[in-house]
Protein backbone atom coordinates (compact mmCIF):
# COMPACT_ATOMS: atom_id res chain seq x y z
CA UNK A 1 0.00 0.00 0.00
CA UNK A 2 1.24 3.40 -0.94
CA UNK A 3 1.50 5.79 1.86
CA UNK A 4 -0.45 8.50 0.02
CA UNK A 5 -3.33 5.62 0.01
CA UNK A 6 -2.20 5.30 3.87
CA UNK A 7 -2.62 8.88 4.16
CA UNK A 8 -5.78 8.52 2.90
CA UNK A 9 -7.18 5.99 5.24
CA UNK A 10 -6.23 7.74 8.38
CA UNK A 11 -8.00 10.74 6.55
CA UNK A 12 -10.97 9.06 6.39
CA UNK A 13 -10.61 7.60 9.57
CA UNK A 14 -10.11 10.44 11.53
CA UNK A 15 -13.27 11.82 10.10
CA UNK A 16 -14.81 9.08 11.07
CA UNK A 17 -13.70 9.83 14.75
CA UNK A 18 -14.70 12.93 15.14
CA UNK A 19 -17.80 12.90 13.47
CA UNK A 20 -18.81 9.67 15.74
CA UNK A 21 -17.56 12.39 18.67
CA UNK A 22 -19.84 14.50 17.41
CA UNK A 23 -23.26 12.56 17.03
CA UNK A 24 -22.11 11.25 20.48
CA UNK A 25 -22.33 15.19 22.07
CA UNK A 26 -24.79 15.64 20.04
CA UNK A 27 -27.64 12.68 21.32
CA UNK A 28 -30.12 15.45 22.47
CA UNK A 29 -29.26 17.99 19.56
CA UNK A 30 -31.38 21.34 20.29
CA UNK A 31 -30.02 22.94 17.78
CA UNK A 32 -27.74 25.09 19.55
CA UNK A 33 -24.07 25.93 18.43
CA UNK A 34 -20.65 25.54 19.93
CA UNK A 35 -18.33 25.93 17.73
CA UNK A 36 -17.03 29.95 18.52
CA UNK A 37 -13.57 31.33 17.23
CA UNK A 38 -12.54 34.32 19.44
CA UNK A 39 -14.37 36.17 22.25
CA UNK A 40 -17.09 37.79 20.47
CA UNK A 41 -20.60 37.18 21.81
CA UNK A 42 -22.29 34.62 20.17
CA UNK A 43 -25.77 34.62 18.06
CA UNK A 44 -28.23 32.09 17.54
CA UNK A 45 -27.04 29.73 14.79
CA UNK A 46 -28.82 29.87 11.31
CA UNK A 47 -31.83 28.06 11.08
CA UNK B 1 -25.84 44.66 22.82
CA UNK B 2 -23.95 42.58 24.83
CA UNK B 3 -23.43 43.93 28.61
CA UNK B 4 -20.11 45.41 29.98
CA UNK B 5 -18.92 41.08 30.82
CA UNK B 6 -19.90 40.07 27.63
CA UNK B 7 -17.66 43.29 26.27
CA UNK B 8 -14.58 42.82 28.74
CA UNK B 9 -14.32 39.39 27.75
CA UNK B 10 -14.30 40.56 24.06
CA UNK B 11 -12.03 43.43 24.52
CA UNK B 12 -9.08 41.09 26.61
CA UNK B 13 -9.34 38.37 24.13
CA UNK B 14 -9.04 41.07 20.75
CA UNK B 15 -5.63 42.42 23.44
CA UNK B 16 -4.16 38.54 23.98
CA UNK B 17 -4.79 37.69 20.02
CA UNK B 18 -2.39 41.00 19.42
CA UNK B 19 -0.13 40.00 22.29
CA UNK B 20 0.86 36.52 20.79
CA UNK B 21 1.43 38.60 17.25
CA UNK B 22 3.93 41.03 19.68
CA UNK B 23 5.65 38.41 20.92
CA UNK B 24 6.12 36.45 18.37
CA UNK B 25 7.50 39.06 15.94
CA UNK B 26 9.43 40.44 18.83
CA UNK B 27 10.43 36.81 19.57
CA UNK B 28 11.52 36.67 16.36
CA UNK B 29 8.98 33.98 15.43
CA UNK B 30 6.43 34.92 13.45
CA UNK B 31 7.55 33.31 10.15
CA UNK B 32 7.98 30.21 12.37
CA UNK B 33 4.44 30.65 13.46
CA UNK B 34 3.51 31.75 10.79
CA UNK B 35 0.15 29.88 10.59
CA UNK B 36 -0.70 30.59 14.24
CA UNK B 37 -0.25 34.39 13.48
CA UNK B 38 -2.53 34.35 10.71
CA UNK B 39 -4.95 32.60 12.74
CA UNK B 40 -5.00 35.09 15.53
CA UNK B 41 -4.56 38.01 12.83
CA UNK B 42 -7.16 37.14 11.22
CA UNK B 43 -9.78 36.60 14.48
CA UNK B 44 -8.70 40.31 15.23
CA UNK B 45 -9.70 41.37 12.42
CA UNK B 46 -12.69 39.29 12.30
CA UNK B 47 -13.49 40.60 15.73
CA UNK B 48 -13.37 44.13 14.92
CA UNK B 49 -15.84 43.61 12.01
CA UNK B 50 -17.82 41.83 14.37
CA UNK B 51 -17.74 44.94 16.87
CA UNK B 52 -18.91 47.19 14.29
CA UNK B 53 -21.91 45.18 12.53
CA UNK B 54 -22.85 44.92 16.26
CA UNK B 55 -22.76 48.36 17.07
CA UNK B 56 -24.93 49.43 14.06
CA UNK B 57 -27.14 46.20 13.96
CA UNK B 58 -27.53 44.70 17.40
CA UNK B 59 -26.37 41.14 18.49
CA UNK B 60 -30.07 39.58 17.24
CA UNK B 61 -30.03 40.68 13.69
CA UNK B 62 -29.38 38.89 11.07
CA UNK B 63 -26.46 40.78 9.75
CA UNK B 64 -24.39 40.28 12.75
CA UNK B 65 -25.13 36.58 12.73
CA UNK B 66 -24.55 35.73 8.97
CA UNK B 67 -21.59 37.89 9.46
CA UNK B 68 -20.31 35.96 12.50
CA UNK B 69 -20.90 32.70 11.00
CA UNK B 70 -19.35 33.05 7.67
CA UNK B 71 -16.22 34.67 9.62
CA UNK B 72 -16.45 31.57 12.10
CA UNK B 73 -15.66 29.04 8.71
CA UNK B 74 -13.28 30.91 7.71
CA UNK B 75 -11.19 31.43 11.18
CA UNK B 76 -12.38 27.58 11.54
CA UNK B 77 -9.96 26.78 8.14
CA UNK B 78 -7.06 29.05 9.37
CA UNK B 79 -7.14 27.28 12.58
CA UNK B 80 -7.24 23.78 10.48
CA UNK B 81 -4.35 25.13 8.94
CA UNK B 82 -2.47 26.42 12.39
CA UNK B 83 -2.76 23.20 13.66
CA UNK B 84 -1.90 21.16 10.23
CA UNK B 85 1.32 23.76 10.00
CA UNK B 86 1.82 22.24 14.23
CA UNK B 87 1.86 18.72 12.72
CA UNK B 88 4.54 19.65 10.30
CA UNK B 89 6.84 20.91 12.85
CA UNK B 90 6.42 17.58 15.09
CA UNK B 91 6.77 15.40 12.03
CA UNK B 92 9.11 17.36 10.46
CA UNK B 93 11.92 15.42 11.37
CA UNK B 94 10.93 12.56 10.40
CA UNK B 95 10.80 13.46 6.77
CA UNK B 96 7.14 12.80 6.89
CA UNK B 97 5.45 16.54 5.66
CA UNK B 98 4.47 15.65 2.24
CA UNK B 99 2.31 12.98 3.72
CA UNK B 100 1.28 15.83 6.65
CA UNK B 101 0.06 17.90 3.65
CA UNK B 102 -1.95 14.98 1.61
CA UNK B 103 -3.48 13.83 4.38
CA UNK B 104 -4.80 17.10 5.48
CA UNK B 105 -6.25 18.16 1.61
CA UNK B 106 -7.91 14.35 1.70
CA UNK B 107 -9.03 15.33 5.64
CA UNK B 108 -10.12 19.02 4.73
CA UNK B 109 -12.01 17.40 0.77
CA UNK B 110 -13.54 14.73 3.24
CA UNK B 111 -15.04 17.14 5.57
CA UNK B 112 -16.16 19.37 3.04
CA UNK B 113 -17.96 16.70 1.33
CA UNK B 114 -19.38 15.11 4.47
CA UNK B 115 -20.98 18.51 5.33
CA UNK B 116 -22.36 19.05 1.82
CA UNK B 117 -23.93 15.74 2.06
CA UNK B 118 -26.02 16.78 5.06
CA UNK B 119 -27.14 20.26 4.03
CA UNK B 120 -27.98 19.12 0.55
CA UNK B 121 -31.81 19.07 1.23
CA UNK B 122 -31.67 22.22 2.71
CA UNK B 123 -32.64 23.74 -0.61
CA UNK B 124 -32.87 27.29 1.50
CA UNK B 125 -29.73 29.43 2.05
CA UNK B 126 -27.74 26.40 1.23
CA UNK B 127 -24.27 28.38 1.82
CA UNK B 128 -25.47 29.63 5.21
CA UNK B 129 -25.64 25.95 6.19
CA UNK B 130 -22.78 24.91 4.93
CA UNK B 131 -20.69 26.89 6.65
CA UNK B 132 -22.07 26.46 9.06
CA UNK B 133 -21.91 22.85 9.29
CA UNK B 134 -18.39 22.85 7.87
CA UNK B 135 -17.59 25.21 10.61
CA UNK B 136 -18.89 22.66 13.00
CA UNK B 137 -17.19 19.93 11.17
CA UNK B 138 -13.97 20.87 11.03
CA UNK B 139 -13.96 21.88 14.93
CA UNK B 140 -14.53 18.32 15.95
CA UNK B 141 -11.28 17.29 12.83
CA UNK B 142 -9.61 19.62 15.22
CA UNK B 143 -10.57 18.52 18.13
CA UNK B 144 -9.27 14.34 16.93
CA UNK B 145 -6.47 15.52 15.35
CA UNK B 146 -5.16 17.92 18.24
CA UNK B 147 -5.47 14.54 20.70
CA UNK B 148 -3.55 12.54 17.93
CA UNK B 149 -0.85 14.96 18.31
CA UNK B 150 -1.21 14.92 21.92
CA UNK B 151 -0.32 11.44 21.76
CA UNK B 152 2.78 11.72 18.96
CA UNK B 153 4.39 14.66 21.04
CA UNK B 154 4.29 12.02 23.85
CA UNK B 155 5.47 8.79 21.78
CA UNK B 156 8.07 11.26 19.85
CA UNK B 157 9.14 12.61 23.34
CA UNK B 158 9.26 15.76 22.08
CA UNK B 159 10.88 18.21 24.18
CA UNK B 160 10.82 21.69 22.87
CA UNK B 161 8.61 23.41 24.95
CA UNK B 162 7.37 26.00 23.15
CA UNK B 163 5.95 23.73 20.14
CA UNK B 164 5.02 21.42 23.27
CA UNK B 165 2.75 24.10 25.33
CA UNK B 166 1.05 25.83 22.36
CA UNK B 167 -0.43 21.97 21.48
CA UNK B 168 -1.59 21.24 25.03
CA UNK B 169 -2.92 24.57 25.54
CA UNK B 170 -5.05 23.97 21.84
CA UNK B 171 -6.24 20.37 23.05
CA UNK B 172 -7.58 22.13 26.22
CA UNK B 173 -9.20 25.11 23.85
CA UNK B 174 -11.13 22.15 21.87
CA UNK B 175 -11.59 19.92 25.16
CA UNK B 176 -13.61 23.08 26.54
CA UNK B 177 -15.76 23.69 23.64
CA UNK B 178 -16.49 20.27 23.61
CA UNK B 179 -17.53 20.05 27.32
CA UNK B 180 -19.57 22.88 26.66
CA UNK B 181 -21.10 21.65 23.44
CA UNK B 182 -21.86 18.15 25.79
CA UNK B 183 -23.33 20.44 28.56
CA UNK B 184 -25.79 22.79 26.68
CA UNK B 185 -26.81 19.82 24.50
CA UNK B 186 -27.73 17.35 27.71
CA UNK B 187 -28.89 20.74 29.19
CA UNK B 188 -30.72 22.67 26.59
CA UNK B 189 -29.97 25.62 27.62
CA UNK B 190 -28.00 27.97 24.89
CA UNK B 191 -27.47 30.42 28.03
CA UNK B 192 -24.78 28.48 29.70
CA UNK B 193 -22.23 28.99 27.02
CA UNK B 194 -22.92 32.74 26.73
CA UNK B 195 -19.86 33.47 29.15
CA UNK B 196 -17.86 29.86 28.76
CA UNK B 197 -17.48 30.00 25.00
CA UNK B 198 -15.82 33.91 24.48
CA UNK B 199 -13.98 32.84 27.63
CA UNK B 200 -11.97 30.05 25.87
CA UNK B 201 -11.74 32.33 23.09
CA UNK B 202 -9.28 34.08 25.30
CA UNK B 203 -7.85 31.60 27.23
CA UNK B 204 -6.05 30.49 23.59
CA UNK B 205 -4.05 33.37 22.68
CA UNK B 206 -3.50 34.14 26.10
CA UNK B 207 -1.96 30.53 27.16
CA UNK B 208 -0.35 30.85 23.74
CA UNK B 209 1.19 34.69 24.34
CA UNK B 210 2.43 33.13 28.20
CA UNK B 211 4.25 30.12 25.78
CA UNK B 212 5.73 32.87 23.88
CA UNK B 213 7.07 35.61 26.69
CA UNK B 214 8.03 32.79 29.08
CA UNK B 215 9.81 30.45 26.69
CA UNK B 216 12.06 30.81 23.79
CA UNK B 217 12.97 28.80 20.91
CA UNK B 218 15.82 26.80 22.71
CA UNK B 219 13.74 26.07 25.70
CA UNK B 220 13.92 22.26 26.42
CA UNK B 221 11.61 20.44 28.67
CA UNK B 222 12.53 17.24 30.12
CA UNK B 223 10.60 14.32 29.79
CA UNK B 224 8.85 12.49 32.78
CA UNK B 225 9.96 9.59 34.32
CA UNK B 226 6.11 7.67 34.05
CA UNK B 227 6.44 8.75 29.91
CA UNK B 228 10.17 8.14 29.28
CA UNK B 229 9.92 4.06 29.81
CA UNK B 230 13.38 2.98 30.18
CA UNK B 231 14.87 0.55 26.92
Amino acid sequence: MSRKLGALVLAMGILVGAMGIKTLLSAKMTGTTMMANGPAPIPWPPR
Amino acid sequence: MPGPVDLTIWFLGTAFELLFVVCSVARKSFLRYFFLNLYLLSSTTVSIGRFLILWSCGQGSDKYMYFYYYSDALLTLTLFCALISLYSRVFGELRAGEYVKWGAVFLLLGTAGFSYAVVAQSAERLSTSFAYELSQNLYFVGLVLTYILWGAVLKLRETRTQLVQIILSLGLYFSGYAASYALVNFSGKFIIIRYICPALGCFLPLSWSLTMLRYTEESRLVPAHLVAVPR
